[in-house]
């Protein structure tokens, strides 16, 4: 991908003590949206055969089951993950 | 170029590079599970209502990450709460 970022190291020198932590909070906060969007990208691939089920689609919006089925769909997603996490804590000592 | 200059910059270079990923990401969704959805049988070319199914199919789906994605969020906020 062509990126329009022209800088070298001369240039990364220049920045000041400020910049530099401004940067920093700016990557940490650009992390943790990437997580997020990534991790919505796997659920509603997820949620989309779980829910979408009618044959052919009559209209682009979605209907209020359909709706449903995908709020449940994550929240459910998100109950397995943390049972999962707790059982396996549990086993922690036994295996 | 000064030190702001400097940080102006390498923001909105970062801002681009994760904007086309996200959008990839979205493509890449979009059009598996559309296919699956709307051309079950490939022929020699898409039919009009295969074409329809699709055009359908791409709002769909973009309601749908939507939908996912305000819930996950608002998941998240709950479990930070918690937490607290």
């Amino acid at each position: 991908m062509s990126s329009s970022l022209a800088l070298d190291q001369a240039d990364i020198e220049k920045l000041n003590d400020k910049d530099k932590a401004e940067l920093r909070q700016f990557f940490a906060n650009e992390e943790q949206k990437s997580k997020i969007q990534s991790q919505s990208h796997a659920l509603t691939s997820l949620c989309w055969k779980k829910c979408m089920t009618s044959s052919t689609f009559k209209s682009g919006a979605l209907d209020g089951s359909e709706k449903a089925c995908l709020a449940n769909c994550v929240e459910r997603f998100m109950d397995v993950n943390m049972a999962t996490v707790r059982q396996l804590a549990g086993m922690g000592g036994r295996h | 170029m000064d030190s702001e200059g400097v940080k102006k910059a390498i923001i909105q270079a970062t801002l681009q590079e994760t904007n086309t990923a996200n959008a990839r990401a979205l493509i890449e969704g979009i059009t598996g599970s559309c296919f699956e959805k709307c051309v079950p049988k490939p022929g020699t070319s898409l039919s009009s209502s295969e074409k329809t199914c699709m055009s359908y199919c791409v709002e769909k789906y973009i309601a749908s990450w939507n939908e996912v994605n305000g819930t996950y969020i608002r998941r998240l906020r709950q479990g930070a709460e918690g937490n607290n």
